[in-house]
């Protein structure tokens, strides 16, 4: 019963199992035998022989595939036939795209759906069973492209060989390449499973016996299978280059033609370079892990090796390393893809096992290879950086000092380095100068057409010119001997532009002597190819400087580095050592045309760089010609900087640290002062104008013991308490209207404080150490004595003691005067030189009051006065002034009701003062001069009886400029008193109080004598 | 014939090949009314087929000439339309082995080569008289080269071109001598031992198909085989009964290892439809099994040739002995369905056995048998079947059903394979290494303790 149940299924199933199978498979209705011997014999012959007439070759193609369908045994005959096919459409659709679509299009259409058809049938197969088809139809498909692609080469629409893009595009485009391609596609797809090795060896067999014409074929493959294409395709390249050798290897370097012999590599790079379009990263890995795999020592059992064959093989293994040498140094494209991961992997246990494996090579084979990898390095377009600092790493020698990221490699592999890295030099610096040999040699060819020849290594070190400054700077044993030399190698390749930017970074980047060495040599070797390099250097580092590039300490380097290049030039000039003497006039004449950009840093925030600009602007010479805006800002920024540093030296001391630095920093803002006074007239008003008015400003007067004199006598409230009065000079004045009565309105109100608000609130005042002061001023006094002295206002220097102290100039000491006047005194009304009576002095009460205000507040007006005095007859000019402090001292001492002059300590010193001001200044003979000795001795009213003549004199023979007359043989402006009136007339109020007060005068008696 | 070569040398491959059909022709109608006995080929003929049709390397120096894969088929179709015409048997024998039997040289390559697509040509357009041919020289040729024959065949009808089969199902009409012939080969070919060796069902299907029409088909060659005709050394079997029932035994097991790789590759609801065909199958051997008796005694061969060879059972029973061995360790989680299976081949070789051994398929004692299947496990029918009947089984020396080659005086002395008249030496009898199966073991004089369930 089973069995019966059993048949009955398999009877009901196997028909209709055999239907269904040919109901699928064959669509058009099966032949009989007889009609099928007939269709054989139609095949062969080409002959309908039940029509009788000749088959076209499409009924032709037609009657092959259906043989290709019923008879088994004509595959290979139908196979072969369709080749031909194949062939005709090619040709048709090359030929009409040479006639350019003249023909009409439907030659090739005729075929293309034969084509289709056979590739419909032929796909199908593959996928009804790929195990039998795939391997017949690869190896046909990859045979029959190879042909086609080899014979219709040469035709006149197909690309050169070369350009394997083109190429594709043409083969994609044509109907029956692309049906062959895919069906190769489908079968490799399908064979990959069980035997990849099989159709790839074919598929590079054909390649290489139709190279280069089928490389497009690989390539496109390659792209759709990358993973698989790419081994075999360096497999197969690696075997090939192994059984050529070393010899063709040589000589494919010298670039001599391959000959009859094409070797595999020539596909292997193209096919490669092709698939580095999309696959760069595939190929990278798999160029890496052959690199990899033949240096790991092959250990047997490693069952790895199954895939391909290669690693089992030690001779294989010995080749691969000159065979992807050679492989990068045919195309760019893969070394770039390589270069840049290869340094990383150079690890020493892999330099190791490397230098094992070339310590096996003959010594030619191995200079070869090093040549190659010279060459490699310096065409490399991307990378050199890293492999620059890797070789640099791993040659430079181990000291006790480790320096490198890595630790020291085995002494073997770090003397390859270092040859490596030497012939790397040699080899740039062939590169490099014959370069511009070659330009030079033949002009007229290589100008124009010849661009000059690009050294990519160095190509793209220019832009780490930076880095590599720095490197060179460590100053490292070898290291920086190599990156010093490469560095002038850059620079004379890169032109001017990169040597200024290397000159420029080692100017700023040196922080020794030693260091900023490496720039002068720098310089010394390219300055006899390179004109005006260091003034574009400085240009340069100016530029940084304006676009805030460099931090507070590259900027104190640089300008540091800059002082000291200029400094050795006065070095040099004492030791007479003229030869690299232009190169510091050149720095020095650099930098003086760039004065005025210094000049802002003498105000920057951190004082290391104001300190390094003052040091620089005070070495530096002048420049010849400048533009007065620059000067003015010069001479500003100067004597602000003077101040600031002044208060910087009293709040040094105060800490008690930087004393040296501040002081030298004084120093040398006092050098510049004076060298730039003494520049021009220009600058030297300048200065002394602004140096003055800063002395009596505001905020520097405590520097040099002035007190902002508080009228106020209300108490110094808590800083806590700070009320806001809510008093506005704008709401009086509108309040006010128009009209403002100066003299003895609102605004004398505003001196102690607005009325119905009470007293003006004191500030509190810091008060400096009286020992700070009095070196201000001493500093001060030499700022300003040295710029008047030194001026050129003269023309020429008198010849004069060095003992002596150089006489003040009397321009100078004008310009003391003029800028004394306009601060102290702010009103000029009453302005002229000469005096009024004593009574006229009431009405300028208001304005003597703000001068002897301005007197007691700035101690320091009084030593101005006497350098104004000391170059006569400047203090002509502060007559008003005088006047007013002398109207102001009258009035007190003949208001004082005190015994003594001595008791009011500060009216009797600014009487002393003012006195013998004016008889340094030559407004007073000396007899009227030498009254102030008496002053001390005297009571307030016999004083103001002495002020009194001093006054009267002074109206009868007014301060006039044109009473002086310059003396050559002394260098000064003189004044003759005999030309003036009596003097005796005004001698008498002074006899009087001398015979008044003999017991205590008489020693100063011969003082007044006419 | 050696003139001939210089007329032929400087014509073209094909006109060459044509011309030297032509004269072969010719030569060999003369040869047969000459009447001389036995007609016989000679090497000089022999010499120039290899060099200007099968295009063997004559010496190093001159390269071979080749023939283009279209050239080849036009030769082919000649030679199709020239055994098609060619009237007389014999001559189109000599022809045919004059082309195509072995030399054992060089050219047997190409040799075989051609054959196998003239006779892949053949069945296409049904060319009976090459068939016939192809039959005569799968009898003769060793074979290993019969079973590349077949090999191609199969490749070009079932697996290379689709829809194809039809064709070669027509075979059997056509020619039930080839067709017989192919099956022998192909169950040569196919011993189910790895994936490869693996018949495709389309292949199966077809053989069932055709053994189901007409058992006999099976004993074509048997058949027609005169009495004194002489079997090549390693030919082919006679019939192909030997391989089905290696087919049909080994099958479960086979295929349940192969639907264990299937799963995975999803295709397995092609190998469900094999176990009904594989029945059949069985069912139709059985049945041929049972045509014999008739046949022995009409040709008087009862007792004498064993169609069925104790060495091939023995092959087989230990081949099964160890994949049983195999399946048991691999399944661990379904070892309800490998029991099944199991029993099933035991079931199915106990059947063919007693089936063959009936039949006097099978010449050997039960001692023989029981020594091959002594590592067998345990089956209940095949336990059955070794005990043979109660009356009998104390008396070895009087096998009641089969002859023992011990008591057998072949009468047929040239009878070279059959090793009928040589002693024959038990075979040794192996020590049971299945622990986990209860080993086969005769159990003199013990009931059966249970009965078989079916």
């Amino acid at each position: 019963m089973l069995k019966d149940q059993v048949m009955s299924v398999v009877f009901d199933g196997s028909p209709l199992k055999a239907m269904q199978s040919s109901h699928t498979h064959t669509p058009q209705t099966a032949l009989s035998a007889q009609e099928l011997s007939q269709e054989i014999k139609s095949f062969i012959s080409g002959f309908d022989t039940v029509q009788g007439r000749k088959l076209s070759v499409r009924e032709h193609a037609r009657c092959a595939v259906r043989l290709l369908r019923s008879v088994p045994a004509c595959r290979g005959a139908v196979l072969e036939h369709l080749r031909g096919v194949y062939d005709e459409h090619v040709s048709a659709f090359l030929h009409n795209l040479e006639t350019e679509g003249d023909a009409s299009s439907g030659v090739s259409s005729n075929l293309e759906d034969i084509i289709q058809e056979v590739h419909g049938v032929l796909s199908e197969f593959i996928r009804l069973n790929a195990r039998a088809w795939a391997p017949l139809v690869s190896t046909w498909a990859v045979d029959l492209l190879g042909q086609l692609s080899s014979k219709h080469a040469g035709r006149r629409v197909a690309p050169p060989s070369s350009s394997l893009n083109e190429l594709l595009q043409l083969w994609m485009s044509c109907a029956a390449t692309r049906s062959l391609m895919e069906a190769y596609s489908q079968c490799l797809a399908a064979m990959l499973a069980w035997c990849p090795d099989a159709c790839v060896d074919a598929l590079l067999d054909t390649s290489v016996q139709h190279s280069p014409h089928f490389d497009w074929v690989v390539a496109h493959i390659g792209s759709a299978f990358p993973g698989t294409i790419i081994s075999r395709v360096l497999a197969c390249g690696l075997k090939d280059f192994c059984s050529h050798g070393a010899k063709d290897q040589g000589l494919m370097i010298m670039g001599v033609d391959k000959g009859s012999r094409v070797p595999k590599i020539g596909s292997v790079v193209g096919i490669l370079g092709h698939l580095a379009g999309h696959h760069s990263d595939s190929i990278r890995k798999e160029l890496l892990r052959m690199f990899q795999e033949s240096l790991t020592p092959s250990s047997p059992l490693s069952p790895t090796s199954s895939s391909t064959s290669w690693e089992s093989s030690p001779q294989l293994r010995r080749v691969a390393v000159p065979f992807l040498l050679q492989l990068a140094a045919m195309s760019p494209n893969l070394f770039g893809a390589v270069s840049a991961e290869l340094v990383e992997l150079l690890r020493p246990p892999l330099l190791l096992q490397l230098q094992a494996l070339l310590q096996g090579l003959p010594r030619e084979e191995l200079d070869n290879m090093l040549g190659l990898a010279v060459h490699l390095i310096s065409q490399s377009p991307s990378g050199g950086a890293q492999v620059l600092r890797f070789l640099a790493d791993t040659a430079t020698p181990a000291s006790v000092i480790i320096s490198g990221p890595t630790p020291s490699p085995h002494e073997g592999v770090r003397e390859g380095c270092d040859r490596l890295l030497q012939m790397l030099l040699l080899h740039l610096h062939k590169l490099v100068f014959s370069r511009s040999d070659g330009v030079e040699g033949n002009p007229h060819h290589s100008t124009s057409s010849q661009p000059q020849r690009v050294i990519p290594f160095l190509e793209e070190l220019q832009s780490h010119v930076g880095e590599l400054c720095a490197e060179t700077l460590r100053l490292e044993r070898k290291r920086h001997l190599w990156l010093h030399q490469l560095l002038c190698l850059l620079s004379v390749y890169g032109g001017p532009n990169v040597a200024t930017e290397a000159l420029c970074q080692l100017l700023t980047q040196a922080r020794s002597p030693e260091e900023l060495a490496l720039a002068w040599q720098l310089h010394t070797t390219l300055s006899s190819c390179m004109v005006g390099l260091i003034p574009a250097a400085i240009t340069r580092c100016v530029a940084q400087i304006h676009t805030h590039t460099l931090g507070p300490r590259q900027l104190r380097q640089l300008m540091l580095n800059l002082a000291a290049a200029i400094q050795s030039q006065d070095e040099e000039r004492r030791s007479a050592v003229s030869t690299q003497s232009s190169m510091a006039i050149q720095v020095g004449s650099a930098v003086s045309g760039h004065l005025h950009d210094f000049a802002p840093l003498l105000l920057h925030g951190d004082p290391a760089v104001t300190h390094s600009a003052v040091r620089l602007l005070s070495c530096s010479p002048l420049p010849r010609t400048s533009s007065p805006a620059h000067l003015l800002l010069l001479s500003r920024t100067a004597v602000t900087h003077f101040f600031l540093v002044l208060r910087r030296r009293g709040e040094g001391g105060k800490v008690g640290r930087d004393g040296g630095q501040t002081g030298e920093a004084v120093n040398c803002s006092v050098l510049l002062l004076s060298r730039f006074a003494a520049y021009s007239p220009l600058t030297l008003k300048a200065v002394l104008q602004q140096i003055v008015e800063g002395a009596l400003h505001k905020g520097n007067a405590d520097l040099f013991g002035g007190q902002i004199a508080d009228m106020s006598g209300a108490p110094v409230p808590s800083p806590s308490l700070s009320l806001d009065l809510g008093a506005s000079l704008l709401d009086i004045n509108c309040r006010f209207g128009t009209t403002v009565n100066f003299s003895g309105s609102v605004w004398s109100v505003f001196h102690a404080g607005v009325i119905g608000k009470g007293l003006k609130v004191r500030t509190s005042t810091q008060l400096l150490d009286p020992f700070e002061v009095i070196q201000n001023v001493q500093t001060l006094l030499t700022v300003i004595i040295q710029c008047c002295s030194s001026s050129g206002l003269n023309g020429s220097q008198p010849p004069s003691d060095p003992d002596e102290p150089p006489p003040i100039n009397a321009e100078a000491a004008k310009v003391i005067a003029v800028t004394l006047v306009e601060n102290v005194c702010p009103d000029v009304a009453n302005g002229e030189l000469s005096w009024p009576p004593e009574e006229h002095a009431r009405t300028t009460v208001e304005r003597d009051i703000h001068i002897r205000r301005c007197f007691e507040t700035h101690p320091v007006l009084f030593p101005l006065l006497q350098i104004v005095a000391a170059g006569r007859p400047a203090l002509c000019y502060c007559s008003a002034v005088l006047r007013g402090l002398l109207a102001t001292l009258l009035a007190h001492w003949e208001a004082s009701r005190e015994a003594s002059s001595v008791d009011s300590p500060w009216h009797l010193q600014a009487s002393c003062l003012l006195v013998s001001c004016m008889g340094e200044g030559q407004l007073l003979p000396p007899v009227l001069a030498n009254v102030h000795e008496a002053f001390p001795h005297l009571t307030p009213f016999e004083v103001r009886l002495l002020l009194l003549a001093v006054w009267e004199y002074v109206r009868g023979n007014g301060p006039m400029p044109q009473k002086f007359v310059f003396s050559s043989e002394k260098g000064l402006f003189c004044r003759d008193f005999s030309r003036d009136g009596d003097v005796s007339r005004y001698v008498a109020p002074i006899h009087s109080v001398l015979h008044k007060n003999i017991d205590r005068l008489g020693h100063l008696c011969w003082r007044f004598q006419l | 014939m050696s003139d001939i070569r210089q007329s032929l040398l400087p014509r073209d491959v094909l006109s060459a090949a044509k011309e030297l059909l032509y004269h072969l022709d010719i030569y060999f109608c003369n040869l047969v009314q000459s009447g001389r006995q036995p007609p016989q080929v000679d090497s000089k003929t022999l010499e120039l087929v290899e060099e200007f049709i099968l295009h063997a390397p004559k010496d190093r120096n001159t390269p071979a000439r080749r023939m283009s894969a279209l050239q080849e088929l036009h030769l082919l179709e000649i030679m199709c339309s020239c055994f098609q015409e060619q009237s007389r048997d014999t001559v189109r024998q000599l022809m045919f082995s004059a082309l195509f039997s072995l030399q054992g040289n060089q050219a047997d390559e190409s040799r075989m080569a051609l054959l196998g697509k003239l006779v892949s040509m053949a069945v296409a357009v049904g060319r009976v008289p090459i068939l016939e041919c192809a039959a005569t020289w799968l009898q003769r040729a060793h074979r290993v080269y019969c079973v590349r024959l077949a090999q191609v065949l199969v490749d070009d009808y079932c697996s290379m071109v689709p829809g194809s089969v039809p064709t070669l199902h027509n075979i059997h009409n056509a020619s039930p001598r080839f067709c017989c012939q192919f099956i022998t080969a192909v169950t040569t070919l196919y011993d189910l031992t790895t994936e490869e060796l693996t018949p495709p069902v389309e292949l199966l299907q077809m053989i069932v198909s055709w053994i189901q029409d007409d058992p006999r088909l099976v004993l074509v060659t048997f058949l027609n085989m005169p009495l004194s005709s002489s079997q090549p050394i390693s030919s082919l079997d006679v019939t192909p009964l030997g391989g089905l029932v290696r087919w049909c035994v080994k099958a479960p097991l086979a295929y349940r290892r192969d639907k264990k790789l299937a799963v995975t590759n999803g295709s397995s609801e092609s190998d469900q439809a094999v176990g009904p065909l594989f029945s059949a199958l069985h069912l139709s051997v059985l049945q041929v099994l049972m045509l014999l008796p008739n046949i022995f005694n009409e040709k008087g061969l009862f007792g004498r040739l064993a169609l069925l060879q104790l060495e091939s059972l023995a092959a087989l029973t230990s081949d099964l002995s160890r994949l049983l061995d195999q399946a048991d360790k691999q399944t661990h989680t379904s070892s309800a369905d490998t029991h099944a299976l199991s029993q099933l081949v035991l079931d199915r070789l106990a059947q063919a056995l007693q089936v063959a051994m009936a039949s006097g398929a099978l010449l050997c004692s039960r001692e023989d048998l029981r020594t091959i299947c002594s590592r067998l496990p345990h089956n209940n029918l095949l336990q059955l079947v070794l005990s043979g009947p109660v009356m009998y089984y104390n008396n070895i020396h009087t096998p009641p059903l089969a002859f023992s080659p011990h008591a057998a005086h072949s009468p047929i002395p040239s009878h070279p394979a059959h090793p009928a008249h040589t002693p024959h030496t038990p075979l040794a009898t192996h020590p049971s290494t299945h622990p986990q199966y209860p080993a086969q073991p005769f159990m003199t004089g013990m009931p059966f303790p249970f009965r078989p369930s079916h």
